[in-house]
C-alpha cells in the first residue's frame, strides 16, 4: 500500500505542475483530473474511502466534467495558447507561490515535531454521523433542499431563455427541450 | 416517520407531487390549459386533506410543527395559490413564449410558504425561506422581455439575498448564544436573560423577516416589485408569501423570550407606526394603482404589528382575523388589476388613467374593485373593517395609545386615497383610453374568482361570526 500511496502521491504532483504549465487550457484541464483521481487515490491508501470516493465523484466527475464542458463550448483556439504563455511570468506566479510555500512550511513544521493527537479540540464530524443527521431526522430538509435546486433551475432555464426566441412568434411545444 | 405524521404533512407532499407531476407534464408536452388543471387540482387537494392534518394537530416532527396557527395559514395560503393560479391562467392565456413554467414555480413558491408556516426549527425556517423567494424571483422576471418585469426579478433577488444574509447572521448568533436551532430549545437557552448576543441575533434576524413583510424601514424595494412584477406574481407576494412571513414572525414573537424582551418591544413599536404612517403617505400620491396597492400594504403590515407588540392568545386571534381579511381583499384588488392587464400588450395596465370610467365599461369588474378599496379602507360592512375593530380593540385592551392613534390616523389617510381611486372608476371622459379585457370575462375562471372574493368580502364584513368562530378555534392549539 505504501508504494500505492507514493507513487499517486508522485502522480498528483506531476500532473498539477503539468496543469500549470501547459499553454491549452483543454489539456491543462484533463491533467487537472489525473490529479484529482490521484489525491483521490492517496486518500485510499490513506484509508479515508469516504473522503476518496467524495474526490472522485464531487471533484473528477462533476465539477471538472463541468469545467471541460464550458473551455470546449467557449472554444478557444491558438490565440488563448499564446496569451497563456505571455502570462505565465514570474511576476505573475511568484505571489501565490510564497503563501504556497508557507503553508508548505507549516505543514513541513507540523510533521517534522508530529507528536500526534495536537488537532484542535471538538467532537469529531464524521460523514456516518452527518448521513445519519440528513437521512434520519433532517429527511424533509433534504428534500426541501432538492425542491429549491430543482425552482432555481427551473427560473434560470426560463428567464436564460433566448429573448428572440420567446419574444417573436414561436408556438408553443416549438420550445420543448 | 409515523403515519400520524405522514398524515399531518400531506398537505405539503401533495404539493410537492403536484410539483413533480407539472414538471413531468411539461417535459412530456406543454399544455397551458392541462398545467392550470392539474396546478389547480393538486392546491384543491391539499387544500381538501387539511381537516385531515387537523385531526392529527398538534405535532410536532423534528422540523415542522403541525398545530392551529400552521393549518390556519396553510389554508390562507393554498387559498391564496389557487386564486393566483386561475388569474395566472387568464394573464398567461396571450403570453408568447413559455407559459407552463409559471405554475411549477408557483407551487414551489406555495410549498416554500407552507413549509415556512410549519417551521419549528430555525433550519427548516430557512429553507422554506428560500424556497418561498427562489421561485418568486422566477415569477416576477417571468415576462422578462419586459424591461419592468426583469427589474423587479433582479432587484427582488438582490434585495431579498442581502436580507437573507442578514437573517442568517442573526441565526448564527443565536447559535452562538445557546448552541441550539430548534424553536423549542432555543426559548429554553434564553429563557431568563436572552443576553446580548441572543437580542444582537434576534435583531438580526428581525431584519431579514421585516425585509419580506416590507416594514418601513425595508420597504424600499415593494412599490418597484409590484409593479413590475406580473399581475399574478404580484398578487402572490402580496397575499401568501406575506401572510407565511407574518405567521412565523408571530410564531417567533410567541414563542422565544428574545423577542419578548423590552428593547425589542419597543423597536416593534416603532417600525409599526412608522409603517403605518410612511406608507400611506406614500401613498397619497401615487398615479399607478399596483405602487398603490404595494404602499396601503406597507401600511396594513404596520397595522398588523399591533399583533406582535401586544403578543397573547387575543393578539394571535386578531392577527388572524386580520390575515383573512387582507388576504380576501387583497386578492380580489389584484385580481381586476391582473384580469385588466394582459403581457403582450406591454406594461400591466396599472396607471390610474387605464380605470377611468371603468364602470361604463365594465361594471361589474369596477365594482369588485370599489368593494375591494373599500374593505382596504376599512369602510363598515365590509371584510376590512372587522378586521380594523379587531386591531383597535386590541390595542385598547394592551393600552398602546400611541398604536392606536396610528392606526386611527393612518385610516384616515387611507380613506383619502382610496377614494380618489374609486372616484375614478366613476368618471366618464370622452376619448378616454380603452384597455379591455376580454368580453366574457364573467365566463372565465379568473373573472368568477375575482366576482366570489367580493362577495366573500361582502359576506364577512356582515356576518364574520363563522370566521371569528374558525379563527379562534385554530387560534386555541396556536401554543401547541
Amino acid at each position: 500500500m505504501e508504494t500505492a500511496f507514493y507513487l499517486s502521491g508522485l502522480v498528483a504532483i506531476l500532473a498539477t505542475l503539468r496543469v500549470i504549465t501547459h499553454t491549452n487550457p483543454v489539456h491543462a484541464l484533463l491533467y487537472l483530473i489525473v490529479s484529482l483521481i490521484s489525491v483521490a487515490m492517496v486518500f485510499f491508501a490513506l484509508g479515508a474511502p469516504f473522503a476518496g470516493a467524495l474526490e472522485i465523484i464531487v471533484y473528477a466527475g462533476a465539477i471538472m466534467v463541468l469545467f471541460v464542458f464550458v473551455v470546449m463550448m467557449l472554444n478557444l483556439g491558438g490565440a488563448a495558447v499564446a496569451q497563456e504563455r505571455t502570462w505565465l511570468r514570474p511576476s505573475t506566479w511568484l505571489g501565490p507561490a510564497l503563501l504556497a510555500l508557507l503553508l508548505l512550511g507549516v505543514l513541513a513544521f507540523d510533521l517534522w515535531r508530529s507528536d500526534g493527537g495536537r488537532t484542535i479540540a471538538g467532537e469529531l464530524l464524521t460523514a456516518k454521523a452527518v448521513g445519519m443527521t440528513l437521512f434520519g431526522p433532517w429527511l424533509i430538509a433534504v428534500e426541501l433542499a432538492a425542491l429549491l435546486l430543482l425552482a432555481a433551475l427551473v427560473t434560470a432555464s426560463h428567464v436564460g431563455r433566448l429573448a428572440s426566441r420567446a419574444g417573436a412568434g414561436t408556438t408553443p411545444g416549438e420550445e420543448r427541450s | 416517520m409515523t403515519p400520524a405524521a405522514l398524515l399531518a404533512l400531506s398537505p405539503l407532499a401533495i404539493v410537492a407531487a403536484t410539483i413533480l407531476g407539472v414538471l413531468l407534464g411539461i417535459a412530456w408536452r406543454r399544455q397551458h390549459a392541462a398545467t392550470a388543471v392539474v396546478t389547480g387540482v393538486g392546491l384543491g387537494l391539499a387544500l381538501s386533506v387539511l381537516p385531515l392534518a387537523w385531526r392529527m394537530a398538534p405535532l410536532a416532527t423534528p422540523l415542522l410543527v403541525v398545530d392551529g396557527l400552521a393549518l390556519f395559514a396553510m389554508a390562507l395560503i393554498l387559498v391564496a395559490a389557487l386564486a393566483c393560479t386561475t388569474l395566472g391562467h387568464a394573464y398567461l392565456e396571450h403570453y408568447r413564449g413559455a407559459r407552463e413554467e409559471f405554475y411549477l414555480l408557483l407551487l414551489s413558491a406555495a410549498a416554500g410558504a407552507m413549509v415556512l408556516a410549519m417551521s419549528r426549527h430555525l433550519a427548516s425556517l430557512f429553507l422554506g425561506l428560500e424556497l418561498l423567494s427562489m421561485p418568486l424571483y422566477g415569477m416576477l422576471a417571468y415576462a422578462y422581455h419586459e424591461r419592468r418585469s426583469l427589474e423587479a426579478g433582479i432587484k427582488y433577488l438582490l434585495l431579498s439575498a442581502a436580507a437573507s444574509a442578514f437573517l442568517l447572521f442573526g441565526m448564527a448568533l443565536l447559535y452562538a448564544q445557546t448552541g441550539q436551532l430548534d424553536l423549542a430549545a432555543l426559548t429554553a437557552g434564553l429563557a431568563g436573560r436572552p443576553g446580548g448576543w441572543g437580542l444582537a441575533g434576534a435583531g438580526l434576524m428581525l431584519v431579514g423577516l421585516g425585509f419580506k413583510l416590507s416594514v418601513v424601514p425595508f420597504h424600499l424595494w415593494t412599490p418597484d416589485v409590484y409593479e413590475g412584477g406580473p399581475g399574478p406574481a404580484a398578487t402572490f407576494l402580496a397575499t401568501a408569501s406575506k401572510v407565511a412571513v407574518f405567521v412565523v414572525v408571530l410564531r417567533l414573537v410567541t414563542t422565544a423570550p428574545a423577542f419578548q424582551a423590552e428593547a425589542m418591544g419597543a423597536i416593534l413599536a416603532a417600525l409599526a407606526l412608522a409603517s403605518m404612517l410612511v406608507g400611506n403617505l406614500l401613498a397619497l400620491r401615487q398615479a399607478n394603482l399596483k405602487r398603490l396597492l404595494g404602499y396601503s400594504s406597507i401600511a396594513h403590515f404596520g397595522y398588523l404589528m399591533l399583533v406582535l407588540v401586544v403578543a397573547g392568545d387575543l393578539a394571535v386571534e386578531s392577527g388572524g382575523v386580520y390575515l383573512v381579511t387582507y388576504l380576501v381583499t387583497t386578492l380580489s384588488a389584484f385580481g381586476v388589476v391582473t384580469l385588466l392587464s394582459s403581457p403582450h400588450g406591454g406594461e400591466d395596465a396599472a396607471a390610474l388613467h387605464h380605470y377611468r370610467g371603468l364602470f361604463w365599461r365594465h361594471p361589474y369588474l369596477a365594482g369588485v374593485l370599489t368593494v375591494s378599496l373599500l374593505s382596504l379602507a376599512g369602510i363598515p360592512f365590509t371584510a376590512g373593517f372587522i378586521g380594523k375593530f379587531y386591531l383597535l380593540a386590541l390595542g385598547v385592551e394592551a393600552q398602546r395609545w400611541w398604536l392606536v392613534a396610528g392606526i386611527v390616523l393612518g385610516s384616515a389617510i387611507g380613506l383619502y386615497y382610496y377614494l380618489r381611486v374609486m372616484v375614478t372608476l366613476y368618471l366618464v371622459e370622452p376619448g378616454m383610453r380603452r384597455r379591455d379585457v376580454a368580453v366574457d370575462w364573467g365566463g372565465r375562471a379568473g373573472g368568477v374568482v375575482v366576482a366570489g372574493l367580493a362577495l366573500v368580502t361582502i359576506l364577512l364584513g356582515v356576518y364574520p361570526a363563522p370566521m371569528i368562530a374558525w379563527v379562534r378555534e385554530l387560534s386555541v392549539l396556536a401554543g401547541g
